[in-house]
């Protein structure tokens, strides 16, 4: 991930900046050392030269003092022992210097000791001619003996003078040399050492910029990041928090506040803080929940009450978990959502519910106890009828004979719509025990039920294998009951009633009819060759007290069909009627395999 | 108490019902006597008299005031000195639940109440000639509600 490069990079940058300044300092150290050699050697030269320049004049001063002096002799004329007078304190100035400057040397100090004792002597001879000649009476042969040794002395100082020169040029050469080694390798270091420090900042830079345009990419990740937060946590109704294990320090989300009703980060976030806006008889309940946060780095989703600002009441649900950043650190991120409307509606479903059921049952009971009690006055309208016959019937005029028949069928009729009713209702009862049970018996045990009237009927009634399913199988005995009975009913005066029952095993999205899954099905047709019905009343025909004809025509409460249909409904089945007026009916039944 | 007659109860609330029963009797010229009680307290008060004659043959409705038949039909069986008598559950329920309970509660035969005066006579006379010694050794959950 790119953010664990990032978090790398100050280590390389860091390795990077120690060499850099390590290589400045070592620059920095050769540089100044060979500034210092250079100062050294320049300071060198120019004393050599002062030294040179010194030598010259200290000589020019003695040549001024003979000079000065040749001309008095000649001209006796004394302005030109001027120089001459002058050259002594002159020249002693000249040798101080001479001295001072090559004080460091001691060839050059040696030169010097010889070169006074030189000057000396010249002066010496300069001052001796002098005397004898201011006298007057002097030797001529001791006097040019005098200038002669005068003569031999400036000469051995003009020696001296460019001996001292010489030495102080090879002294100064000896420096430069080994000056010069020094100095020659110098820029070839240093230029290398410049060179490695450029390329390491290039790399320093280079991989900056890097990182720059990487923690840019990541920066607007995170924030495009963080909007999509606030949004999703405004729209889905929710708020986050963090806690930093480190710092122990809370933060909370700006929908988190909005939640509590305040206004974002108008407070300080804290643990404290939260609790204050808990409603105080969940408040136990919340803090003993929020323990595990420390325990088991966890926060299993709870939901608890809380007071917003506005004192309105809310139901809350926190969950959260630690989870590790990129830096290594770890952070206990949770977040709240509002479920008051979920709450509410939940307990409006399982308020719902409980009415709902409590309806049905007091429905079902209803209806069961109706239709019983409903038996016993009917019964005995029933048993009275049967005596009046029994013992009356005679003395009762025609048109009484009639009434008292009218009314046992109207009786008789009453019976079989609160039988029906009574069997419909018990269908929906509870009672649904499923066991595995054998089609075949269960279709013997209906045909046996109907054996009178199929004989009667003379029907004939074939059918295929059937399979063995898990049922309940009383409610199965009554949906073939009903349905043969049905076929029955409707069959044609003038033919022989014929009922088919097939039973194929198919899928369901092969039938156009059923959900378009592959669930397995069993298929069973019941198919009759009687009246049939118009295709239109195919789904009425399932509705209760529905009659797609009249009473007198066809006894029936409309109830046996609507029966099935529950039955089928109970296997989590389905039920479907198809038919063609005057050539018969055909009920399909699709059970789950 | 003599061998000649057969001895019957009858407890039921209400008063049609005794009567269609009581005529019934009369009308099948069997040596009976009947008893009829208007409900579950007045009858368990004369079974537990000691003077009382026990009837052979008990027929009980089921859905009566005070003590209704079931309540009855366990006390009976509970007392070693009335449990031998032959019960018959009386009743216009036909409902499993009904018959399952007085079956296992230890009832010989359930008789639903018929429509017709002639089918009453016809139940009345078979119940009371049953051998009932053979008839409850035998006696299983198929046969002990009594079809026309």
């Amino acid at each position: 991930m790119k953010y664990i490069q990032l978090h790398k990079s100050p280590l390389f940058l860091k390795i990077i900046f120690v060499i850099s300044v390590a290589i400045i300092f070592f620059i920095g150290g050769i540089t100044f050392k060979h500034i210092t050699v250079l100062k050294k050697s320049s300071a060198f030269v120019s004393n050599s030269h002062e030294v040179n320049a010194e030598l010259e004049r200290l000589i020019s001063y003695i040549k001024d003092a003979e000079t000065g002096q040749r001309g008095y002799l000649l001209s006796n004329d004394k302005t030109f022992l001027t120089p001459y007078h002058n050259s002594k304190g002159l020249v002693r100035k000249s040798f101080k210097r001479v001295s001072r400057l090559t004080a460091h040397s001691r060839t050059q100090q040696s030169n010097l000791k010889k070169l006074l004792y030189f000057i000396n002597k010249r002066q010496n001879y300069l001052s001796k001619s002098l005397y004898m000649i201011e006298q007057g009476k002097y030797d001529q042969n001791i006097l040019k003996n005098n200038l002669i040794i005068g003569k031999q002395t400036m000469d051995s100082i003009r020696y001296k003078v460019e001996d001292m020169m010489i030495t102080q040029q090879k002294l100064l050469k000896n420096r430069q040399k080994e000056y010069e080694l020094t100095m020659n390798y110098t820029p070839l270091l240093i230029y290398l050492t410049l060179i490695t420090t450029l390329i390491l900042i290039t790399i320093a830079f280079i991989k900056m910029n890097r990182d720059l345009v990487l923690l840019k990419i990541t920066i607007n990740t995170l924030s495009v990041a963080n909007e999509a937060s606030n949004l999703a946590e405004i729209v889905g109704g929710f708020g986050s928090w963090q806690l930093n294990f480190e710092t122990n320090t809370y933060t909370f989300s700006d929908n988190e506040y909005r939640l509590l009703g305040c206004e974002p980060q108008s407070f300080v976030a804290s643990l404290e803080a939260y609790l204050n806006f808990i409603h105080p008889e969940d408040l136990e309940y919340v803090i003993e929940n929020t323990k595990s946060i420390l325990t088991d780095n966890d926060l299993a989703p709870f939901t608890y009450r809380i007071i917003r600002k506005d004192g309105e009441i809310r139901h809350f649900r926190t969950l959260g978990r630690t989870v590790t950043i990129a830096s290594g650190d770890k952070t206990f991120i949770g977040t709240t959502s509002d479920v008051t409307e979920e709450v509410y509606a939940q307990k409006f479903i399982e308020d719902r519910n409980r009415e709902l059921e409590s309806n049905n049952k007091e429905l079902t009971a209803f209806n069961y106890i109706a239709s019983h009690d409903l038996q016993e006055p009917l019964r005995k309208i029933e048993t009275f009828l049967s005596r009046l016959v029994s013992k009356d019937y005679d003395n009762l005029s025609k048109a009484g004979q009639q009434y008292v028949s009218s009314i046992q069928s109207s009786a008789n009729r009453m019976r079989i719509l609160i039988q029906d009713l009574l069997q419909f209702s018990r269908t929906n009862k509870a009672e649904k025990v499923f066991e595995e049970a054998d089609l075949n018996s269960l279709l013997e045990n209906s045909k046996q039920e109907l054996a009178q009237i199929i004989e009667e009927k003379k029907a004939v009634i074939e059918n295929n294998e059937l399979p063995i399913l898990n049922v309940i199988p009383f409610q199965i005995q009554q949906l073939f009951t009903n349905l043969i009975s049905n076929s029955l009913k409707y069959s044609k005066e003038d033919a022989t009633p014929i009922i088919k029952i097939n039973c194929s095993t198919i899928v369901a999205n092969e039938e156009e009819i059923l959900p378009n899954n592959n669930t397995k099905y069993h298929k069973i047709t019941v198919a009759d060759n009687g009246i049939g019905f118009e295709q239109e009343y195919a789904k009425k025909i399932f509705i209760l007290f529905n009659r797609l004809h009249n009473k007198n025509e066809y006894e029936g409460t409309g109830i046996g069909l609507a029966i099935c249909k529950k039955i089928v409904e109970n296997h989590k089945g389905f039920i479907f009627a198809k038919g063609t007026a005057n050539e018969g009916a055909t009920f399909t039944i699709y059970l789950p395999a | 108490m003599t061998t000649d007659f057969i001895n019957i109860c009858l407890a039921d609330d209400d008063e049609d019902d005794r009567l269609f029963f009581t005529d019934a009797f009369d009308e099948l010229k069997i040596n009976t006597k009947v008893s009829t009680f208007n409900d579950g307290v007045e009858l368990m008060d004369y079974l537990n008299h000691e003077d009382s004659v026990l009837p052979n043959v008990l027929f009980l409705d089921l859905n009566m005031p005070k003590k209704n038949g079931v309540e009855c039909l366990l006390e009976i069986k509970k007392n070693e000195k009335l449990s031998d008598i032959a019960i018959a559950i009386y009743s216009t329920s036909s409902s499993e639940e009904h018959i399952e309970e007085t079956f296992i509660n230890g009832a010989n035969i359930y008789i639903k109440k018929p429509n017709d005066f002639e089918d009453l006579k016809k139940i009345l006379s078979e119940v009371v000639t049953i051998n009932w010694q053979y008839h409850t050794s035998g006696l299983n959950k198929d046969n002990f509600l009594m079809r026309m």
